[in-house]
């Protein structure tokens, strides 16, 4: 087939996954969009391993470590969302604002507006 | 060799002192005593060796590449260094003596003694050395060390403003003397004090050269030696120790200035406005320093005003030409005027006063202090067979001589010192009767009982007594110093005798007619001012010093008001930066990624552009 | 147009339609149901791209554990059943714009480069999971130790963040 076909799924995975990112405002969404992300990554990956027959499998292997990097990041990204969860009760990323630059220390604890 | 030893065991034993001093008065004893009794052995072997001759020996290093003129550690000993040597190592060995006596009761022992031995390694640089700045380093030792010594009681006022005086009146001087070095070294093309005489006497310097460099290095001579107009420094120096008033201001240290004109005499005599300006310096300086030495209250800063005078007759005499009437007031002035400062550290000692109208008497009970005293203000006044007299008589001789050669220099040197003898004589007289003679001033409650302080204090007195009185001797010598003929001249001889007659008689007479009263009381009105230096600092004071701290008030606001504001400005500049790269700063999680992604994306574009 | 190539086009429409659900959706719960239908599609992918290996992994992983720990914690977070009006932030736009020209830019590079080739699949590439194996334990042997170290990592840090105990 047109090598074009699994690049232009991939491009068109990443961007939706960017719009997922940027747009929502569900820390888990927001997760989500990122794994949208990668995967279209290693799809990439693939194809490329299979457009030039590589002799290391480079771009097979790189998907599985890439699948792996993402298997551990998204079990700490969940950790610390139940943690924000945990002390603000709401995972509403523009509801949390702390590390903005403000004259006077932020609110501690609990939910701000 | 001996000559590196001489210079070299004082100032390890100050470094000794300083190190180890604090832990037994004996120990620091031994230290200044012990090393200054060796350089003083060292000085009469090399006294011995170059005497009668004029020749010199010298001690060379390797030349300091400087880019331009080469410096070269050099020292040189000839029978002016050896003649030196042997006076300034003699009184700083009989100082350190005596101060065993006087310092008995003083906290910072050490640390003086150290400075004394110091101050006597830095001298002996001096005199020896043979490059302008080899003189120079062992003439800014020398004046710290008088700093720090000056200010040795630093718990009262005067001591502590008479240091910073010196300081700065000094310093100024030395600020003429740096660059007058410069000159000279491009002048002669070398800075061997020996290679600046050959240029001189051989014509490579020419007459324009020689005045600007003679001026210069006369600054700095003039602010040593405490002429006019940096001459005030000295009486207010007197808030130190009575030893070192001997040593550094009366002996040694004041010396130096005349010492360096006189090494330096043949390129000073190739410019004739150098040697006019001397001239006129030492004429003012002669006569107004002997009117307040006459009209001071204090037995010291009559001492101090004393130095002055005197040391305005060597200058006197070096600008007419004569180095050797000059070097022999010099040396014989150091033998007496140190005689006179330890006599009055020892009535000061004894009595507990200071001030002339509160002494009195004391010539029953301190007999030996009253001989030697009464030896050393008879040389003073120039009365024979005193070595006083010698110089005296060999000064105005020498400016007689030149008299009837018909230059009005020598004319207008010639009344200068006739009228100082009369006023020389009529202080030293004064000082006398006031001190010695006339009845004893009551006591006060916690003096020491009257009599002679320490022997180690008295015994100093009567070497130097003996030294002044035979000193004389040693002018008789042919060949020494060239200036065997001159006190016997009869014209001179009737001329100072008979100035000496006049200047004690009037203060004799006032004395005896008022039964006891102050001759200086003849000045009426004028004394106060006289007392005062003729408002000579006052004066300073107003003019100089307010316009130079006018200027720096300028400065200062000036800079307050220019360039304060731009760096208050970059100040404000930063902030309001901040405060904009702040908005961006929402805590928005959304916007922050936002911003990431465009600026990624449009990264990868540029690159595809660009590689396009 | 081969068999291949049909279903690949296929695959292809399922995962961009899916992963347009999971951006548009507004149910939480469902949209982690449609990230599901997208792995699901990716692997298909894969093994028409002769990477079975991968893609069971894909499945393995991706399906089987990470979608089941985003189940797990929107449940911990008490995510709410039903609509949410407002699950997309007052940004939208402006990020459907940076999404559209991401887009864009990447399609068009790719566009440019890679216009006429073509992909082939030799018969000896089928069926490599051994190949792909001894591969990754020959060459990729440090960066599969260096991997584990890092899932080790993460163990740790996550028990580390979940046993914190916040502070009232």
């Amino acid at each position: 087939m047109p090598v074009l076909f699994p690049l232009v799924v991939s491009s068109l995975l990443f961007a939706i996954g960017t719009y997922i990112v940027l747009a929502r405002r569900h820390a888990i969404l927001i997760l989500m969009g990122v794994e949208l992300m990668l995967n279209a990554v290693n799809l990439n990956l693939v194809t490329f391993d299979a457009y030039w027959h590589d002799v290391l499998d480079t771009g097979q292997s790189l998907t599985l470590f890439v699948i792996a990097v993402a298997a551990a990041e998204i079990g700490l990204g969940l950790a610390i969302v139940l943690l924000v969860f945990r002390t603000h009760q709401t995972i509403a990323v523009d509801e949390l604002r702390e590390l903005a630059d403000r004259d006077q220390p932020p609110a501690v604890g609990g939910a701000t507006t | 060799m001996t000559l590196v030893l001489l210079i070299v065991v004082p100032a390890l034993a100050a470094a000794a002192t300083l190190v180890a001093g604090h832990r037994s008065r004996r120990l620091v004893q031994v230290l200044g005593c012990g090393p200054a009794a060796v350089s003083w052995v060292l000085a009469l072997v090399l006294a011995a060796q170059h005497w009668g001759s004029s020749a010199a020996s010298t001690v060379v290093a390797d030349p300091i590449e400087t880019g331009g003129v080469p410096i070269t550690p050099a020292l040189a000993v000839d029978q002016l260094t050896a003649s030196m040597l042997v006076l300034a190592t003699t009184v700083a060995l009989l100082v350190q003596v005596y101060s065993v006596a006087f310092m008995a009761t003083d906290p910072r022992y050490p640390s003086y003694t150290a400075l004394v031995s110091l101050f006597t390694s830095a001298m002996a640089l001096v005199v020896a050395a043979d490059d302008l700045f080899v003189l120079l380093i062992g003439w800014e030792v020398m004046g710290v060390c008088s700093y720090f010594l000056i200010s040795h009681y630093w718990e009262g006022s005067p001591a502590r403003a008479g240091a910073v005086r010196a300081f700065l009146m000094t310093r100024l001087g030395d600020l003429g003397l740096l660059f007058g070095i410069f000159v000279v070294g491009d002048a002669a093309g070398t800075y061997r004090i020996s290679g600046v005489i050959d240029a001189s006497l051989s014509g490579r310097v020419t007459g324009g050269q020689a005045t600007a460099a003679a001026l210069l290095i006369l600054c700095g001579a003039i602010g040593k030696s405490a002429q006019f107009p940096l001459h005030s420094w000295l009486p207010d120096a007197m808030p130190g120790p009575t030893p070192i008033s001997a040593l550094i201001h009366a002996a040694t240290m004041v010396a130096a200035g005349v010492y360096l004109v006189a090494r330096l005499l043949p390129l000073f005599a190739l410019s004739t406005v150098a040697m006019g300006v001397l001239a006129g310096i030492a004429v003012i300086t002669m006569i107004g320093a002997a009117c307040f030495a006459f009209a001071a209250e204090d037995l010291k800063r009559v001492l101090a005003w004393s130095t002055v005078s005197q040391l305005a007759y060597m200058f006197a005499a070096l600008s007419l030409g004569g180095y050797g009437p000059a070097v022999l007031q010099l040396l014989a002035h150091g033998a007496f005027k140190a005689l006179l400062f330890l006599a009055a550290g020892s009535v000061i000692k004894a009595t507990r006063r200071q001030r002339l109208v509160e002494l009195g008497g004391l010539r029953s009970s301190m007999p030996l202090t009253f001989v030697t005293m009464s030896v050393g203000l008879a040389a003073l006044a120039g009365v024979p067979p005193f070595v006083g007299f010698f110089a005296k008589d060999a000064v105005i001789g020498f400016a007689m001589e030149q008299v009837s050669d018909g230059s009005v220099r020598a004319w207008f040197v010639l009344v200068a010192t006739l009228a100082t003898a009369v006023l020389t004589a009529a202080y030293a007289t004064r000082v006398w009767l006031l001190v010695f003679l006339g009845t004893t001033a009551e006591r006060d409650a916690d003096a020491p009982p009257p009599g002679e302080p320490s022997p180690l204090m008295t015994g100093p007195l009567v070497l130097l007594a003996v030294v002044t009185t035979v000193g004389g001797v040693a002018v008789l010598r042919p060949g020494f110093l060239d200036v065997a003929a001159e006190p016997f001249d009869p014209a001179v001889l009737m001329l100072s005798l008979a100035a000496i007659a006049v200047g004690s008689l009037t203060s004799y007479l006032v004395w005896r007619r008022g039964s006891g009263r102050d001759p200086a009381e003849l000045l009426g009105s004028v004394r106060p001012a006289l007392e005062r230096g003729l408002f000579f600092d006052p004066i300073v004071v107003g003019t100089v010093v307010r316009v130079v701290q006018r200027g720096s008030r300028t400065v200062a606001a000036t800079e307050a008001a220019v360039v304060a504001p731009y760096v208050r400005g970059t100040d404000a500049a930063m902030q309001l930066t901040g405060r904009g790269l702040r908005w961006a700063h929402a805590g928005n999680v959304s916007r922050y990624l936002v911003a990431v992604v465009i600026g990624a994306v449009g990264l990868a574009v540029l690159v595809g552009v660009v590689q396009r | 147009m081969t068999v291949v190539e049909v279903l690949f086009c296929l695959l292809g429409l399922m995962a961009v339609g899916s992963a347009a659900l999971v951006a548009l959706s507004s149910h939480v719960v469902h949209c982690a149901l449609w990230l599901v239908v997208t792995l699901g599609a990716v692997a298909g992918m894969y093994l028409l791209l002769a990477a079975e290996f991968v893609a069971w992994v894909q499945v393995l992983i991706y399906v089987g554990a990470v979608v089941v720990l985003l189940l797990f914690t929107l449940m911990l977070t008490r995510a709410p059943i039903g609509a949410l009006p407002d699950l997309d932030g007052p940004g939208r736009l402006v990020s459907a714009g940076v999404a559209a020209v991401t887009a864009a830019v990447l399609v068009t590079s790719f566009a440019v480069s890679f216009r006429g080739a073509r992909l082939s699949i030799h018969a000896e590439d089928v069926g490599t999971a051994s190949a792909l194996g001894t591969r990754l334990f020959d060459s990729w042997v440090l960066p599969f130790e260096v991997v584990s170290l890092l899932l080790l990592a993460a163990l740790v840090g996550a028990i580390a963040l979940s046993r914190h105990r916040v502070s009232r």
